[in-house]
């Protein structure tokens, strides 16, 4: 099993595990021979949250060499912690490097696999230049977990039924903005809504009050699975929602550090489906899928 | 209901911060009262039955403000108009930190134009941490210096009306919630919220008796408010001292007792903060003869918030003890219109 490459584009990987990094404390990634998935199954965090991520080597990678006896595949499980830390600190030295204006080509940042006595790490070499302008080097160590091929069958995306409806939704920087000042009245959850209308609805409920706030003016983007007269048999100001956990909302809507466009897609009463993609849609390095399942309360 | 049916009172104003900087001066207790007129409408709050606080807000803070008091009880519309003054206020209770969290859902209520973000984050958590923004406010219009503001915050404050975000108000009487809409700006999000309200319950009422005044005191806010915030927070008691002012004429001699002086006691000591009288400090200082009454110095800081969007203090003392502080707060950008709102405290002193 051998795996390497360099990390050309580390704020944009570090956007990414910072994304899906307050998820869960480790996370899986499966590294293939065209894509990077990074995967957080909802088993060990509170509200069911997960997220399936697909990000193509090119935009991040350069010199990506893998071989491994599973078809080219290597799956590992890691704290996303450090594997933060360790991006965090690749950054910092390349932002160092920028600010000198000395030869970009100096800073590098190399992640391999590697064994350390009977351990299996993932090892972050970063070359960058000091405050005097000296060449240093850091090695960074992180132990992980290389998952068994009986492991990485187990790994299922979650299935879903077809999605009532499909829309872009507003920058998440500003829906975060609103959701975090939902927090003190969303104890029983908040629920998620839209139209084909283009609108949007985040709802609360609380004896103290009933708090609704909207979006409208957005595009429903239209899916090649729906056939034409079938949107137009429903209803189109009819809402679709779902009541979903308000901690997975926020956790969901870390990505707004690395999101351009963000599709949201609720199946009724079952769950979101949020496509956070990295770069513009026609042509994204990535796309970050986040599934927010419903919970279920009397309050619906 | 129906959009048409007639509402008690419908408020509406394009710009909101005004407004909420009023109800934070007396945002430290969930349960507020309301109690609406034809000239606007007052916010009460009540704290360990010895310290209540209210709020002013007269119509013209708001672009459109209709009271309909006859709209909730149409069955009395038969009576005589010539009805008493209280039976024409609507009174009700409501939650004011969820009425706070509804305004700010934006998070553009505490915001003066080009403060910085980060202190618009901090906010909302802490007593002392959302002061920031409110004292910037007072620091630049009060003061008219903004030394850890961006210099043009003051122009921006004057010059950007259309940055502010939207409320509508409107309340259909007794049973029906208070239902606020904020809009941001034209085309973005809108928040429709409904805040339940409560009958009123009797409240806590301090009468002030301004003829037995003893110790009659006009400062800055700023002046108050840096004394407050120098004393460390686990100080239990705060004692007011007042001295009469040596006669006029005569140079105050450096052995003469303080006109003015806070004395706080807590656990690691005592702190004695002594005003000059000098007209550049207490603007007015009446005193009749030595008081000296103390209080409990979490309910003093309480105060803080309102010290911090208010341009001026009014502190006076009767001969009971009782405390009532008056905040005059930044007059609306309205030109022509009448009074300023405030904010008054009324405190109990400890026995002692």
């Amino acid at each position: 099993m051998r795996f390497r490459a360099t990390i050309e584009n580390v704020d944009t990987f570090s956007k990414i595990v910072q994304s899906v990094e307050k998820l869960q404390k480790r996370c899986t990634i499966k590294f293939g021979e065209h894509e990077m998935r990074i995967i957080c199954t909802g088993d060990a965090n509170e509200g069911g949250i997960q997220v399936w991520s697909y990000i193509k080597v090119p935009s991040l990678f350069t010199d990506y060499r893998i071989q491994s006896n599973s078809g080219n595949e290597i799956c590992i499980s890691l704290p996303s912690e450090a594997l933060l830390a360790a991006l965090r600190s690749a950054a910092g030295s390349s932002s160092v490097q920028n600010s000198s204006s000395a030869v970009a080509a100096d800073m590098q940042a190399i992640m391999k696999l590697a064994k350390k006595g009977e351990k299996s790490v993932l090892s972050f070499e970063i070359t960058g230049l000091t405050a005097m302008g000296r060449s240093i080097t850091v090695i960074q160590h992180i132990l992980i977990d290389v998952l068994r091929h009986s492991e990485v069958e187990r790994l299922k995306e979650p299935l879903c039924p077809e999605p009532d409806v499909h829309i872009l939704l507003p920058p998440l920087g500003k829906l975060r903005t609103v959701v975090e000042r939902l927090r003190p009245l969303a104890a029983d959850g908040v629920i998620f809504r839209a139209n084909h209308s283009g609108e949007l609805q985040l709802a609360v409920n609380t004896e103290n009050a009933r708090v609704e706030v909207g979006w409208g003016g957005l595009t429903n983007p239209a899916m090649s699975t729906q056939s034409q007269d079938d949107s137009d048999a429903k209803d189109p100001k009819r809402m679709h929602g779902v009541l979903v956990s308000h901690k997975c909302l926020l956790k969901f809507l870390n990505s707004h550090v690395v999101s351009t466009t963000t599709i949201a897609c609720i199946c009724e009463n079952h769950c979101v489906i949020l496509y956070v993609y990295i770069g513009n849609v026609a042509d994204a390095g990535g796309v970050l899928t986040y599934y927010i399942p419903a919970k279920f309360d009397d309050g619906m | 209901m129906s959009e048409d049916q007639p509402r008690v009172l419908t408020a509406s104003v394009h710009d909101f911060r005004y407004f909420a900087a009023l109800l934070r001066g007396v945002n430290f207790a969930n349960r507020a009262s309301v109690s609406i007129t034809a000239d606007g409408f007052t916010v009460t709050v009540e704290e360990a039955r010895c310290l209540t606080a209210t709020a002013f807000v007269f119509s013209h803070v708001f672009d459109e403000f209709i009271y309909n008091p006859d709209a909730a009880r149409p069955s009395q519309r038969s009576q005589p108009e010539d009805e008493d003054d209280e039976l024409t206020a609507t009174a009700f209770e409501i939650p004011l930190g969820t009425l706070m969290d509804c305004l700010n859902i934006f998070g553009t209520a505490g915001l003066a134009p080009g403060a910085s973000q980060k202190k618009k984050r901090s906010q909302g958590d802490g007593d002392e941490s959302d002061g920031g923004v409110g004292g910037e406010r007072a620091n630049a219009k009060g003061k008219g210096r903004a030394d850890d503001a961006p210099g043009n915050t003051t122009l921006d404050q004057w010059f950007a009306p259309g940055k502010g975000t939207g409320m509508r108000m409107s309340y259909a009487g007794p049973g029906h919630p208070l239902t606020l809409l904020v809009a941001e700006e034209s085309g973005g999000p809108t928040a429709t919220c409904e805040i339940t309200t409560w009958d009123p319950e009797p409240r806590l009422e301090l009468a002030f008796d301004s003829d037995a005044a003893v110790l009659k005191i006009i400062l800055k806010s700023s002046w108050l408010r840096d004394a407050l915030s120098e004393i460390d927070p686990s100080t239990e008691k705060l004692t007011i001292i007042g001295n009469p002012p040596p006669p006029p004429g005569r140079a105050a001699r450096s052995s003469a007792p303080p006109c003015f002086r806070l004395k706080a006691v807590g656990q690691f000591g005592s702190t004695e903060m002594d005003y000059p009288n000098d007209r550049e400090v207490l603007e007015t200082c009446e005193c009749a003869r030595p008081v000296a009454f103390t209080y409990r110095f979490a309910h003093i800081t309480r105060a803080l918030r309102a010290l911090q969007s208010s341009l001026k203090t009014s502190l006076r003392i009767d001969d009971e003890g009782l405390l009532s502080l008056q905040f005059m707060m930044p007059a609306p950008r309205r030109p022509g219109r009448r009074s300023q709102a405030f904010i008054e405290f009324w405190c109990l002193p400890l026995e002692e």
